[in-house]
């Protein structure tokens, strides 16, 4: 599990730093193309951590067991992930890959993936003629478009690592040559060494004598010896610069084809990456395949999270072999999800397939038919999560019906549960406003329909709440002009047009107000006309009785003092009942000036007119006890 | 002169014309002053304007007269020892007065309601308890059984 969760992110690695993805973007939106500098970097050497950023240089961890991804502390769904669904969907609509020229490569790529299986005995011939072969083969299948000339790299990778060595070999050789020509001459030296020594020995001091010219040998020998000692110094500085050479080019020349060979691995070329990594041995015959990647590099960490061991270019055959059998596998689980018509299976085992081996042959030949009925539940998935954004909830009950049809394990009760409640959420709100909006509580009306709305937007049930919102709205200029002719005490004009300002209801306040201005002018009328019955009926005392009536009513309720109605005919009733109003008038006026006498003399004659006046009898009662109670 | 001249004109004149007229003069000054002979103040009442006192009922206070009223009793309002008494007088039944009757009056004439009655009344300023004025008030002296 563990490997394959290392295998997975490899995609995410590539997307961040793969110079074939153009169409991948950076969380600034730049492209990471632009930004990774894929023929530049060396993928070992990260150098200065740049700062982390989405999709940048930060390896994402990618966990099957929930399709998620995780990077900058964040969590990503990778079916719902903008690169990830645009790389598959591109996949989708694109046509499998198997043409005749495909199928070619295909198979020569096999062939040289065979012979890296075959072992070479011949340890110290360099450029055996399997390497020879698959040297060839890289470059002849790099000239397929869809290899990317990642073949051809590799190729050139091996020649320039077997150039290397054939150099140093060579410089071995001339240090060989050189060491025996460096003996022949110590050799040399040493017998001219002892000539010189044998000379001195034999002849004394009587060896001049003899031989006038032995003094000359001597000379010659020492000449010799000490030109044989210069030759033996240049030869070994030749072989000490050789050495150096060969030193200072391996190391060098591991660096740059495993540096290629890793790439190759991130970009999920895994067959390239193979092929790189068993070739290596036999390139490099000396045993030692560790990777020089510095510890504090993401790769590093990469490759040494499987088991925790030092990496070697072996980890990266194990690697990329592993990413193979996982993709042919998520390919085999696809078809096999497919038949049992699951489709949403079928569908995250194609994601995966996809985002781990894009360019391996059983996901680029997937058949066009199959493609097809992902595509179509992929769109269906697709559509329930816009239309889930857009809080379409019925929308997104419908596409899950759909969605069940083609997916036998489609399990939509969570998400039916999550819209049921979010519908039914939506309608309390509205129905807690509908009832606000009959209490006349405006603002709470509007805020609860507002939340309804946003619960569900689509309510279909908010037409009305909306048509309520308008109604609202409409009544607004009649509720200032009912609250404007309060102010002025022009009920009548109210009452006039009572179905107009009928609306002012939905105000609580305002509802209340409007039933005593109806009721009030109702009343009003009512009395208006049962008076004037009384008046007419008997003209006598008829208009003494409005009068009076209309009077007690005016000093009960200051509202008709305002009612031009009551007031006409109010003065009518006071011309009509000339006598019995100026009788009243004067009781009243005497009684201000204290005339208690004259005032008493006026309501009783007011009586007269009308026996049964209450204002009068009242007029009567105050004054007669004011006169009786006072001394004189 | 006028005389005079008048006497020249005319020896024979006859004056009894003249002294009819005369005579007539001095029968009319005489009747008048029979009639309109001045009473003892506080002797007789006078006759009562009512609709003046309606106007202004204190006015009649001011004269300290006494006036003689002739009406029905219309009603009668008993509060304690005194009561007050409308009365309607003769010839426009809707010109009513306010009588008041303090204890009993001297005639000790029973008043009673729908009965006509001759008042001898009084009008008057008094004052409350609170020393305000209580102006314009018949008080009736006594009372005669018409």
């Amino acid at each position: 599990m563990k490997t394959l969760r290392y295998l997975t992110l490899l995609p995410f690695v590539l997307v961040t730093a793969g110079g074939q993805m153009p169409d991948s973007f950076d969380a600034s939106g730049r492209s990471t193309q632009a930004q990774s500098g894929v023929q530049n970097d060396n993928p070992l050497r990260t150098g200065e951590n740049p700062p982390p950023q989405m999709f940048g240089m930060e390896l994402p961890v990618l966990d099957p067991s929930n399709d998620t991804m995780s990077y900058g502390g964040a969590k990503f769904d990778v079916g719902n992930n903008a690169v990830v669904r645009e790389r598959f969907e591109k996949f989708l609509s694109q046509a499998p890959d198997d043409s005749e020229q495909s199928k070619l490569y295909r198979k020569k790529l096999q062939q040289i993936l065979d012979y890296t299986e075959r072992y070479s005995s011949n340890a110290s011939k360099i450029g055996s003629k399997t390497l020879v072969k698959i040297g060839t083969g890289l470059y002849d299948i790099s000239s397929y478009p869809g290899d990317g000339e990642q073949a051809g790299a590799l190729a050139s990778a091996i020649v320039s690592a077997l150039d290397v060595q054939r150099n140093n070999r060579r410089r071995d050789k001339v240090n060989a040559e050189l060491d025996s020509e460096i003996d022949k001459l110590i050799i040399k030296t040493n017998s001219l060494n002892n000539r010189n020594t044998q000379k001195n020995r034999g002849g004394g001091g009587s060896g001049d004598i003899k031989n006038p010219n032995q003094g000359s040998t001597g000379t010659s020998n020492t000449f010799l010896i000490a030109a044989n000692s210069t030759k033996i110094a240049e030869k070994k500085a030749v072989q000490a610069a050789n050495t150096a050479s060969n030193q200072a080019s391996l190391p060098v020349a591991k660096l740059n084809y495993q540096g290629l060979v890793v790439w190759l691995m991130l970009q999920r070329r895994y067959d390239h990456a193979v092929i790189g990594a068993r070739v290596y041995r036999h390139v490099f015959r000396d045993g030692d395949t560790s990777m020089n990647l510095e510890k504090d590099s993401d790769a590093y960490k990469l490759f040494t999270g499987i088991s925790g061991m030092p990496p070697t270019i072996n980890t990266v055959d194990t690697m990329a072999s592993n990413a193979r059998r996982e993709v042919d596998q998520s390919i085999d689980a696809v078809y096999g999800a497919l038949a049992q018509n699951k489709l949403g299976e079928a569908t995250n085992r194609l994601i995966t397939a996809v985002a781990l081996g894009e360019y391996m042959q059983s996901v680029a030949i997937f058949p066009t038919e199959h493609r097809k009925r992902i595509d179509a539940y992929w769109q269906l998935r697709k559509r329930a999560l816009v239309t889930l954004n857009a809080r379409d909830y019925d929308g997104v009950e419908a596409i899950a019906a759909e969605m069940k049809k083609l997916d036998v394990d489609f399990n939509d009760s969570q998400l039916i549960a999550y819209t049921s409640g979010k519908k039914r959420q939506s309608n309390f709100a509205l129905r807690s406003a509908r009832k606000a909006f009959e209490a006349g509580k405006d603002e709470e009306f509007r805020r609860l329909a507002t939340e309804a709305a946003i619960i569900w937007p689509l309510n279909p049930n908010l037409d009305k709440g909306e048509e309520q919102i308008a109604l609202v709205d409409s009544y607004a200029p009649i509720m200032d002009e009912f609250r404007r002719l309060l102010e002025r005490r022009q009920l009548r004009t109210i009452y006039n047009e009572r179905e107009r300002f009928q609306v002012v209801v939905t105000d609580s306040e305002l509802k209340k107000k409007y039933s005593e201005v109806v009721e009030f002018v109702g009343a009003t009328d009512i009395m208006l006309a049962s008076l004037r019955t009384g008046a007419e009926t008997d003209r006598t005392i008829g208009p003494c009785l409005a009068y009076e009536q209309m009077v007690l009513l005016q000093k009960k309720d200051e509202r008709y003092t305002a009612d031009k109605m009551f007031t006409d005919a109010l003065g009518q009733y006071a011309a009509q009942a000339h006598d019995f109003v100026q009788a009243l008038s004067n009781g009243e006026n005497s009684e201000k000036r204290a005339e208690y006498g004259s005032a008493l003399s006026s309501y009783y004659r007011a009586r007269c007119f009308f026996p049964k006046s209450t204002l009068a009898q009242e007029g009567i009662e105050r004054v007669t006890k004011i006169i009786v109670a006072a001394k004189y | 002169m006028a005389r005079s001249s008048r006497r020249g004109r005319g020896k024979k004149v006859n004056s009894m014309p003249i002294v009819v007229g005369v005579l007539g003069v001095l029968v009319v000054v005489l009747a008048g002053m029979l009639f309109f002979k001045p009473k003892a103040r506080s002797a007789e009442p006078e006759p009562f304007n009512i609709s003046r006192y309606r106007e202004d009922g204190s006015r009649f206070a001011s004269t300290g007269n006494r006036y003689v009223i002739e009406g029905t009793v219309e009603s009668i309002e008993t509060l304690g020892d005194n009561r007050m008494v409308e009365v309607s007088v003769r010839g426009n039944r809707r010109e009513r007065l306010p009588l008041l009757v303090q204890g009993t009056p001297p005639s000790r004439v029973n008043i009673t309601r729908g009965d006509k009655f001759i008042f001898d009344v009084s009008c008057r300023t008094g004052r409350d308890s609170a020393g305000h004025e209580v102006k314009g008030i018949l008080i009736v002296n006594d009372v005669k059984t018409k």
